[in-house]
This record gives C-alpha cells, sequence and structure tokens, in this order.
C-alpha cells in the first residue's frame, strides 16, 4: 500500500530513481570509472594525473576535470559514491542497532533504570550532533573509520528514545499480558512479540536519516578531519575546491568545475533520500490526510 | 509557573555535571602528555620544565576521580589552559571570538524565523496548489543543499563573480580603524560599536560581510520550519473551533491569524530547542567557508591542529552555552502553551 503511494507520487518517483542510478553507479564503479594499472591495490585512491596543484578543465580524458592536486574529479565521484553508502549504510546500522537494544530493553524493564538510561540519553543529545562529531574525531585522529564512530556514538539516542516510545505503548497491549500470562520468558516477549511490532517506524526513520548522516560525514572531511588525502570521498573533494573559488583574474569562475560536480554529487544523493522520506512523511502522517 | 522554572533550574547542575562528566570521559583517551596541554597556562611554564615534571606537577598521573576535582576546580576558577593555535589562553580566545559569532546569530535568527513561518503559512494556505509545490520544493531542495556547498556557491558567485560580498569579517581598511584606540569597542558587536562610534561606513562594511553567511545559514533552516510550520498548520486547519470561527463568519484573515497560526505555533516553538542546537553547529562550517573570525572557526582550526585544549574548552562553553539556551527555550514554550506548566 505504501509501496504503490510512493510509485505514484512524482516527487518520491523522481528519488526513487535518483537512489537507484545512485546504487547502480557505486555497484558498478569498476566498470564506469576503471582503476589504472598503478592504483591497482587501492581502488579507492583517486588517480592524480600530473605534478602541481592548479586544477584543470574538463577535458576528453577527464570529463570533469582535474581538481587542487590534480586529481581526478569523475573518478573521485564514482568511487565517493561507495564511500558515501559505506558511511551511510554502516552508520545507520550501528546506531541503529545500538539505539534499538538499549532503547527497548529501556523501557521493557522501566523504572528507575529507564529513568537513568534517558538522563544518559539527553545528555548524549543536549550536545550539537556536528560539534560533538568534531571533537570525537579530533580526538581519537583523522580517519572514516574514526568518523564513524563519531557518528554512531551521537546517533544511536535518537533511535533509542523512538522505540523507547513504540514499546512503552506496545507493553500495554493485551496480547503481550498473554504471552506474560502463558509463562514465556522475558527476553523472548521482547524479541518475538513487541520488537517485530515496534520496530518498523524505526527502522524506515534510520533510512531516512542515510541523506543527513552522508552530509554530516563529508562535513568532517570538508573540515578536515575525515578520509585521508587523496581517498575518494566527496567532502574532501569540496574541501580542494576552497581554494579555487575566486578563478582567475579574466575568468572569475574558471574552477566552476572544483566545486559544482562533487557539490551536485552530494545534493542530489541527499534529495534523492529525502525526496522518498518527504512522501514517506505525508503518506505516515494520518494528521494531515483530512 | 515560578514553580516550573525553579524546578528547571534545579535540573540545571544535574545537567552541567552531566556535560563536564561527557567531555571528561572524551579527555580520557588522550595521554597524559597530550593532556598536560590542557592545564599549562602560557608558554613559560614549559621552559626549564620536563613533560613528566608537568605531568606530575598537574597531578595527571592521580587516579580519575582526583582528576576529575582538580580539572572540575581549575574550570570554575575559569581557566581552561593555553590554546597552542589560537597563540593565547582558552578562555581569552572564547572571550575574543564570542562576540563575532553573536552578532552572526542575531542577524541569522530574525530572518530564519520570519521568513520559516511565513512561507510555512503560505504553503498550508495554498496545500496541494502550485504555491504549495513550489515552497516545499524549494524546501526540500534546501533540506538536501550542505550548508558548505551552498556557501561556496556563494561565495563563487557574490566574491568572485559579482565582487559584493566579500569573505572576513571587515575589510581590510575598517578593521586597521577598529584595531586603534579611537575606535571604541562598546559590546564586540561591529554593527552595534560603528553606529555608537558614528562611523556609518563601518556599520555597512561589517553588514556587507554579514549577508553571504546569513543568507547561507537562513536557507537550510528556512527549508525546516517551512516544512514544521506547514505540517502543523494544515493539522490545526482540520480542528472543530477553526469550522466553528468560520462558521461564525470570521474574515479568512482573522481565521488564519488568530485561531490557526497561535496553536499552530506550539510544535515550532518545541523545535527551535532543536534549531539552536543546529545553528550553532551550522556556525562552525559557515565561518569556515566565509572565514569569519567567530568561535565556530576557532573550534575548526583547533581540531584540525589536533588543538586538544581549545577543542575541549569551546566543547564545554557550547556545553554550558546549550544549557542555558535550552532553558530559556523551555521557559518560552511554558509561556505559549499554558498545558506544559500543568505537568
Amino acid at each position: 500500500m505504501i509501496m504503490k503511494k510512493l510509485f505514484r507520487n512524482p516527487l518520491s518517483m523522481a528519488g526513487l530513481l535518483l537512489l537507484l542510478g545512485f546504487i547502480l553507479v557505486a555497484l558498478f564503479a569498476p566498470w564506469i570509472a576503471p582503476t589504472p594499472e598503478m592504483y591497482a591495490n587501492d581502488p579507492y585512491r583517486v588517480p592524480r594525473y600530473g605534478w602541481g596543484t592548479t586544477p584543470e578543465p574538463p577535458s576528453s580524458e577527464h570529463p570533469m576535470g582535474l581538481t587542487q592536486g590534480k586529481y581526478d574529479i569523475f573518478y573521485g565521484i564514482v568511487w565517493g559514491t561507495r564511500t558515501a553508502f559505506q558511511v551511510g549504510i554502516i552508520v545507520t546500522g550501528l546506531s541503529c542497532f545500538i539505539g534499538i537494544v538499549i532503547g527497548s530493553t529501556s523501557a521493557y524493564i522501566g523504572g528507575k533504570f529507564d529513568e537513568i538510561v534517558m538522563r544518559f540519553v539527553d545528555i548524549f543529545m543536549s550536545f550539537p550532533f556536528l560539534i560533538a562529531a568534531i571533537v570525537i574525531t579530533a580526538i581519537l585522529g583523522r580517519g572514516l573509520d574514526k568518523v564513524i564512530i563519531a557518528l554512531v556514538l551521537f546517533r544511536w539516542t535518537g533511535y533509542a528514545r523512538l522505540i523507547r516510545g513504540n514499546v512503552l505503548q506496545a507493553k500495554q497491549d493485551e496480547y503481550i499480558m498473554a504471552a506474560r500470562a502463558g509463562g514465556v520468558s522475558h527476553p523472548k516477549i521482547l524479541m518475538r512479540h513487541i520488537l517485530p511490532n515496534t520496530i518498523f517506524p524505526v527502522l524506515i526513520q534510520a533510512s531516512m536519516n542515510m541523506g543527513s548522516i552522508v552530509v554530516t560525514a563529508a562535513t568532517l572531511s570538508f573540515l578536515g578531519l575525515g578520509a585521508p588525502e587523496g581517498h575518494a570521498d566527496w567532502g574532501q573533494m569540496i574541501s580542494f575546491a576552497r581554494n579555487w573559488i575566486l578563478g582567475t583574474p579574466d575568468n572569475p569562475l574558471a574552477y566552476w568545475y572544483t566545486v559544482i560536480w562533487p557539490g551536485l554529487a552530494i545534493v542530489l544523493f541527499v534529495l534523492s533520500w529525502n525526496l522518498i522520506g518527504d512522501a514517506f512523511r505525508d503518506i505516515m502522517d494520518p494528521r494531515i490526510q483530512g | 509557573m515560578l514553580t516550573y522554572i525553579a524546578r528547571r533550574l534545579l535540573f540545571l547542575p544535574v545537567v552541567l555535571i552531566g556535560v563536564t562528566l561527557l567531555i571528561f570521559v572524551a579527555m580520557s583517551f588522550l595521554s597524559p602528555y597530550q593532556l598536560v596541554s590542557t592545564y599549562i597556562k602560557s608558554p613559560e611554564e614549559l621552559k626549564n620544565q620536563s613533560l613528566d615534571d608537568l605531568v606530575r606537577k598537574y597531578g595527571l598521573d592521580q587516579p580519575v576521580h582526583v582528576r576529575y576535582v582538580n580539572w572540575m576546580k581549575n574550570l570554575l576558577r575559569g581557566d581552561l589552559g593555553y590554546s597552542v593555535s589560537a597563540n593565547m589562553s582558552v578562555s581569552e580566545a572564547i572571550a575574543k571570538r564570542f562576540p563575532a559569532t553573536v552578532e552572526l546569530a542575531l542577524f541569522a535568527i530574525v530572518p530564519v524565523v520570519l521568513g520559516g513561518i511565513w512561507l510555512g503559512t503560505i504553503s498550508a494556505k495554498h496545500y496541494n496548489r502550485p504555491l504549495d509545490h513550489f515552497s516545499r520544493t524549494f524546501a526540500i531542495i534546501g533540506w538536501s543543499l550542505p550548508d558548505f556547498v551552498f556557501g561556496l556557491i556563494l561565495l563563487m558567485v557574490f566574491y568572485g563573480v559579482l565582487g559584493w560580498f566579500p569573505p572576513g569579517r571587515l575589510s581590510m581598511w575598517a578593521d586597521s580603524i577598529v584595531l586603534t584606540g579611537d575606535f571604541v569597542s562598546y559590546t564586540g558587536l561591529n554593527t552595534v560599536d560603528s553606529l555608537l562610534n558614528g562611523r556609518p561606513d563601518i556599520f555597512w562594511d561589517s553588514v556587507r560581510h554579514l549577508i553571504a553567511p546569513v543568507m547561507t545559514l537562513s536557507y537550510l533552516w528556512w527549508a525546516y520550519l517551512l516544512r514544521i510550520t506547514r505540517s502543523s498548520m494544515l493539522e490545526v486547519m482540520n480542528k472543530d473551533y477553526v469550522r466553528t470561527a468560520r462558521a461564525k463568519g470570521l474574515t479568512e484573515k482573522v481565521v488564519m491569524n488568530r485561531h490557526v497560526r497561535r496553536n499552530a505555533m506550539i510544535p515550532v516553538a518545541t523545535v527551535s530547542g532543536s534549531m539552536v542546537l543546529g545553528l550553532l553547529g551550522g556556525v562552525v562550517i559557515v565561518e569556515t567557508v566565509f572565514d569569519y573570525k567567530g568561535i565556530g572557526l576557532l573550534t575548526a582550526t583547533g581540531a584540525q591542529q589536533l588543538d586538544y585544549t581549545l577543542i575541549l574548552g569551546t566543547t564545554l562553553f557550547y556545553g554550558m552555552l546549550l544549557v542555558l539556551i535550552n532553558l530559556v527555550v523551555d521557559i518560552l514554550y511554558a509561556v505559549i502553551d499554558p498545558r506544559v506548566r500543568l505537568e
């Protein structure tokens, strides 16, 4: 039913198509942008063509041009799609898992335990997400794995809160009472009876957050805290562009390609998730149906 | 109402202790040698002393709870250590840079709030008609446009091509005037100070530098506010009391402004807390993109140069600030929605 509505809405349809495009690019990256012989041991390293730092405009060999340090933009964007999915999926998966485990146990046990866990969550949530992520990556050191840890650390709390609310409601339902009266053990009630009935909205919410997670990861790379230099990563490509905003005296837009291509990649990626998410929210929200 | 505020105030120290604990735990991932810098007050201390001496002097070889108490004592004295990247003590750096961020935030918050609510109202009034689709598309694009990409594009167009809005906080000539003794710095906000000093040219110069960062901050949050205002207006518009208001012959304008929008503002007020959180984060990026020397750029530079003292100091500052802002937001919320007070 939901799927049908998603396919009927032109905006969410556009989002789904965009997302499909990105998935195809990520899957077929080795065919779309083949790795040169020299870099074969690490395909995620963006190949450089030449010495010096000045970017070079698009040409037949390099369809999107070379950015600062002569890194190939097209290659970086294609393989950067994989990086984006990796970061998005790992962060979403891990933080969702941690959030669901902590949130549902906390709600199921209830009482003092629940109170303490929730105050703990409150403290985590009282920090601006981006600043917390900056602090953690700065302390752990540079690198994509550190970015992932930082994002997970400050993401699980949202899911914990969400599932907690759902579990608290489900706990009162009659079928749970019935299960308890029937002598089913607590872990089994939680796993078999409560979670299957409460997990769905959390999973949807989590998958819709993929876009914003990828943006935050890119932001950290942009600030120089993410992927090591030369790793295929959209945020880093945009940070390269920072020094070339001004162009040359006779052509102020001389280096447009350094910011536009990677910028476009990240905007379209996030847009695809947001288009689907926005339609989802309207479909799921019964209050604005009337 | 008073008991509500009192209860919130009582909760304040608990949150503050939580925030400091969290930062302290983060700090414990660093080695004592890395941490020493957070205790040193000036570069002179490094003369004639080995790092081991300093580690011992500041008790960094002590057990955790002793270290926490010591650290808290320093904090309460306002001593946050010495920052290498800013080349001054952290509290000095924060005091110097904070007014710039306040100025940016003040200039951003008015267009963000008024614009977002206005757009959301229009969108709801024209539900599922072209104007609604248009403003929603505008919002979805805004929501998807990372601030650093949008900021760089603005910089390219308005600085690179048109030369209207340069990066930084002031032009070179204005900066040299502000730094002289004749120019009295009352508030640290250049726009206010320049008017108080009777220098409209400097006022205009600082406004020119604020426009592009404010545009960057606004677009994203317009999108956010538009979405929330729209859906909560739509919800309220279906309520019985709105139908009653229409039935008794009130004009559409009165129904919308008095009956719908007032009630629709409650969820908007709820998100204002998270909006402040987001704005503080957004400021880091916007200040970095536009080379605007506020506390966000300070934090970003500190993080890039692994200046732990500075990062921990500014984070602590952010934490305190947020606790206070949240308190204000909660109180305002109780003012808007009487039901909150009774809970």
